[in-house]
């Protein structure tokens, strides 16, 4: 075996029809770009994706190819323009389903079987396809037909009842946690379904539901409410042993610091820091003490944060063996040092926007190294190449399908 | 090894060690071993898991009978070895040798003195993938710091996205429910893992596999990290949202999630709510003027959700695809007819005489169904069956007892 043929990323070879739009579902087909998939967006330009239409853009100048959102989660794939109300397109995307080893969607259920493209046709076209459906409810069930938009995902899931400041109301978590957490159960889904299939030569359906797997990550209220009957309260930053527990404010605008202190020694550690005095005080001695006075406790602590800026209170609390760290805003990311040493950050050239930053690959292989090849694509950039490359059609009979408004 | 079955488990066959603390590395092999893998927990003598000691406990805290630990280590086989003694490391190289995939989330300044550097780990078994979790990753200034799952969520830029909003902007950053920072990591160890597991298939070369909990949590910002490299803004939770309604409401017996992103949604809640005259007001216009007469339009909207019930008001507006949401509380997700129909809820006997209910499948494979096997392991429940798989006989093992290298 030449060392070359090792280098391979994981999914080279393996081709992805991804029928997926707004996150979730491109969250999930990124994970197999990173991997080495051909992963070939189809989109079309009368149901355009969500994120294309959505800001950032650079100058404020809105454009479907200029959007941070969809150049975040598209990087390393190909799109293919296809208008799917032409019959003609459905044969294209038939053809693609042909020639490709998964096939991803994220429409709400019911909606790909009647555009002709279900498990059941795909498998006609591909017997050993693995197909996945990553819908808000999932494909079967009393609800399996309702709406599901990002936002709402987190209280349906439950995530809200128990976030939140305490004594005030459900709160979010910031950003549709739903969307990701569902595209990277998917990833692990069809990443194990390939597995599968290179063992027995079977593919697959699967049916994913956002809901099911977004509470796979809530096993601690859930089952505190199946063991005990009681749901955990709502209470912010604390935790439910660990005390303190909790993001301080700090000098400058807006600056906020996390300390967490685990331990006696931690704790003995941060009040010498504070005030050796506190060190003796038996309101904070014990784990449990400290959880009882909490109230007092972080009083105490955010007083003495306040005269320093996070990155003051980090450097001193690491140097005694106390994890804390700031909460970084979007341009702590994009200054961070640490971040910037470690070749993470993505810069690769956009015929429309430059080469912007755009966060890379959270996991890295070193045998068979990853690195995003392309930025994401501009609408139908590729629509010629697909056609021609991997679907083999001349280039009279792509001249007619663009004639005939086909590829839009 | 009896019972691999590689047409109904996808991951038959494979063998996973797993020296995993708490959360990320636990959560990622857990998702591999309910889809089939063999997956052995390797726990420090004595002491076990943090999650051991976390709850929810039924009655008085018993390492036994965590919930925590429980749902993450369901399916797995446990060994306790200290890896801290040289006749333990000898153990786990062993162990690993005899492995596909090995996942730990030891920190980086005690990998190679814990006996985890893939280099070594390798030498004895080229086709062994190594997947390293840790905070910062396996380079870089911040790679040693001490973090928690609250400092992660902080560093990886999550924190800042939430809390603060009009009347609360002095409040801090706020995190979700839980440790999300380990779910996540243990979310892209699994990807990072199954893909090099692809490639040693294939080639019969293992890996190391790198996973940092901050990379995992900057990759999902949504669009808001890009708002600095595409237009200089800074992202920030304080102040008024840029569109309405998204937001929450209290009906007469809980909450609920209001969602109106498209025109046409707004118009058809305004249909579902009798056509109010309020809603004819111009400051309710559009979702922007929606957005900035929040304090107006929630006054009428929370003394309409106060009529009705949280389901009530939800099954109606779904009726009209009115993508709204309740605010489950878990007695609520527990009593779901939707999540009954479909079987979510996994029943585990819990080893002491009780039941213990936890979520179950995130997906559903038609051909390859993820599944509970056997409740998780007690601390070294399995140490010598797995001891004796490994090769070592019966006075081996009792004097690696009796050293306190294995337990």
């Amino acid at each position: 075996m030449s060392a070359g043929k090792s280098r391979r990323k994981p999914l080279e070879g393996v081709r992805v029809a991804d029928f997926t739009w707004v996150w979730a579902g491109p969250f999930c087909s990124l994970q197999l770009a990173h991997l080495g998939a051909e992963v070939i967006r189809v989109e079309s330009a009368s149901r355009t994706c969500v994120t294309r239409l959505l800001p950032p853009w650079p100058d404020g100048q809105p454009g479907v190819n200029r959007s941070g959102y969809f150049n975040q989660y598209n990087q390393g794939k190909r799109s293919l323009a296809l208008n799917l109300k032409d019959p003609a397109a459905l044969e294209i995307a038939k053809d693609l389903v042909r020639a490709s080893d998964v096939v991803v969607e994220n429409f709400a259920s019911g909606v790909i079987d009647r555009m002709g493209l279900g498990y059941e046709a795909c498998r006609a076209l591909k017997p050993d396809v693995i197909m996945i459906s990553l819908s808000g409810y999932g494909a079967t069930g009393p609800e399996s037909e309702y709406v599901s938009y990002g936002p709402a995902q987190v209280p349906l899931s439950g995530f809200s009842s128990v976030t939140g400041y305490r004594g005030w109301r459900p709160m979010h978590i910031g950003i549709s946690y739903g969307d990701p957490t569902a595209g990277l159960q998917g990833a692990v889904a069809v990443l194990a379904a390939l597995i599968h299939r290179r063992r027995t030569g079977h593919g697959q359906y699967i049916d994913l539901s956002q809901w099911e797997s977004t509470m796979a990550l809530l096993p601690e209220a859930i089952l505190a409410y199946t063991m005990t009957g009681r749901a955990p309260e709502r209470d912010g930053n604390h935790d439910v042993l660990w005390a303190p527990h909790a993001v301080y404010r700090c000098a400058g605008d807006d600056r906020w610091v996390s300390i967490v202190v685990a331990d006696d020694a931690e704790w003995r550690a941060l009040a010498g820091l504070i005030d050796p005095a506190l060190v003796e005080d038996t309101r904070f001695a014990t784990v449990r003490a400290r959880k009882q006075n909490e109230e007092v406790l972080d009083e105490l602590i955010a007083a003495w944060c306040t005269s320093r800026t996070p990155e003051e209170v980090r450097d001193l609390l690491q140097g005694a063996g106390i994890a804390a760290f700031p909460a970084m805003t979007n341009r702590d990311l994009h200054e961070d040092p640490h971040l910037g040493s470690r070749d993470y950050f993505v810069e690769l050239p956009h015929p429309e926007i430059g080469a912007r930053r755009h966060m890379g690959i959270p996991y890295k292989l070193h045998g068979t190294p990853l690195r995003v090849w392309r930025a994401a694509p501009c609408f139908g950039e590729d629509t010629d190449w697909v056609l021609r490359e991997v679907l083999r059609y001349d280039e009279r009979r792509i001249a007619e399908l663009h004639a005939a408004g086909t590829l839009s | 090894m009896a019972d691999i079955d590689l047409q109904s488990d996808a991951l038959a066959g494979i063998r996973v060690v797993e020296c995993g603390d708490f959360v990320s590395a636990s959560y990622a092999t857990k998702q591999l071993a309910d889809l089939g893998a063999h997956v052995i927990k390797v726990e420090q003598p004595g002491r076990g898991d943090t999650a051991r000691r976390r709850g929810p406990f039924a009655g008085s805290p018993d390492p036994e009978r965590s919930g925590l630990f429980l749902y993450l280590n369901s399916n797995k086989h446990g060994i306790a070895v200290d890896l801290e003694r040289a006749d333990g490391r000898e153990v786990l190289a062993r162990l690993a040798a005899s492995a596909d995939l090995l996942v730990h989330n030891v920190a980086p300044e005690a990998i190679e003195r814990l006996g985890l550097d893939d280099r070594a780990l390798r030498a004895r078994k080229p086709a062994l993938v190594v997947t390293s979790i840790s905070p910062f990753g396996l380079t870089g200034p911040h790679r040693d710091l001490r973090m928690h799952d609250l400092n992660l969520w902080c560093a990886g830029g999550v924190a800042t996205l939430n809390g603060g909003g009009p009347g609360s902007d002095d409040m801090p950053p706020l995190k979700g429910f839980g440790q999300q920072a380990g779910f996540q990591a243990g979310l892209n160890a699994a990807v990072g893992s199954l893909g090099a597991l692809l490639s040693a298939l294939a080639t019969g070369e293992g890996q190391l596999v790198e996973v940092s909990v901050q990379e995992c949590l900057t990759s999902i910002l949504e669009m808001t990290y890009e708002f600095y490299p595409y237009m200089g803004l800074v992202a920030s939770r304080l102040g008024q949202k840029p569109i309405a309604p998204l937001d929450f409401l209290e009906c007469k017996d809980g909450w609920i999630f209001i969602c109106c992103v498209e025109e046409h949604q707004w118009q058809r809640f305004v249909e579902l709510a009798g056509n109010p005259e309020w809603a004819t007001m111009e400051l309710f216009d559009n979702r922007m003027s929606r957005a900035a007469n929040w304090d107006a339009l929630n006054i009428f909207l929370s003394e309409y959700a106060a009529g009705l019930t949280v389901q009530e008001l939800y099954h109606r507006a779904q009726a009209r695809r009115i993508p709204f949401a309740p605010v489950s509380t878990m007695g609520d997700l527990l009593a779901s007819e939707h999540l009954k129909t479909r079987g979510f809820f996994a029943m585990l006997d819990d080893g002491n005489g009780g039941t213990v209910t936890m979520p179950g499948a995130p997906y559903r494979h038609a051909a390859t169904p993820w599944r509970i096997r056997k409740r998780a392991p007690r601390l070294g429940e399995d140490t010598d069956l797995i001891l004796t798989e490994l090769g070592y006989g019966a006075s081996e093992i009792a004097a690696l007892r009796a050293a306190g290298a294995v337990a």
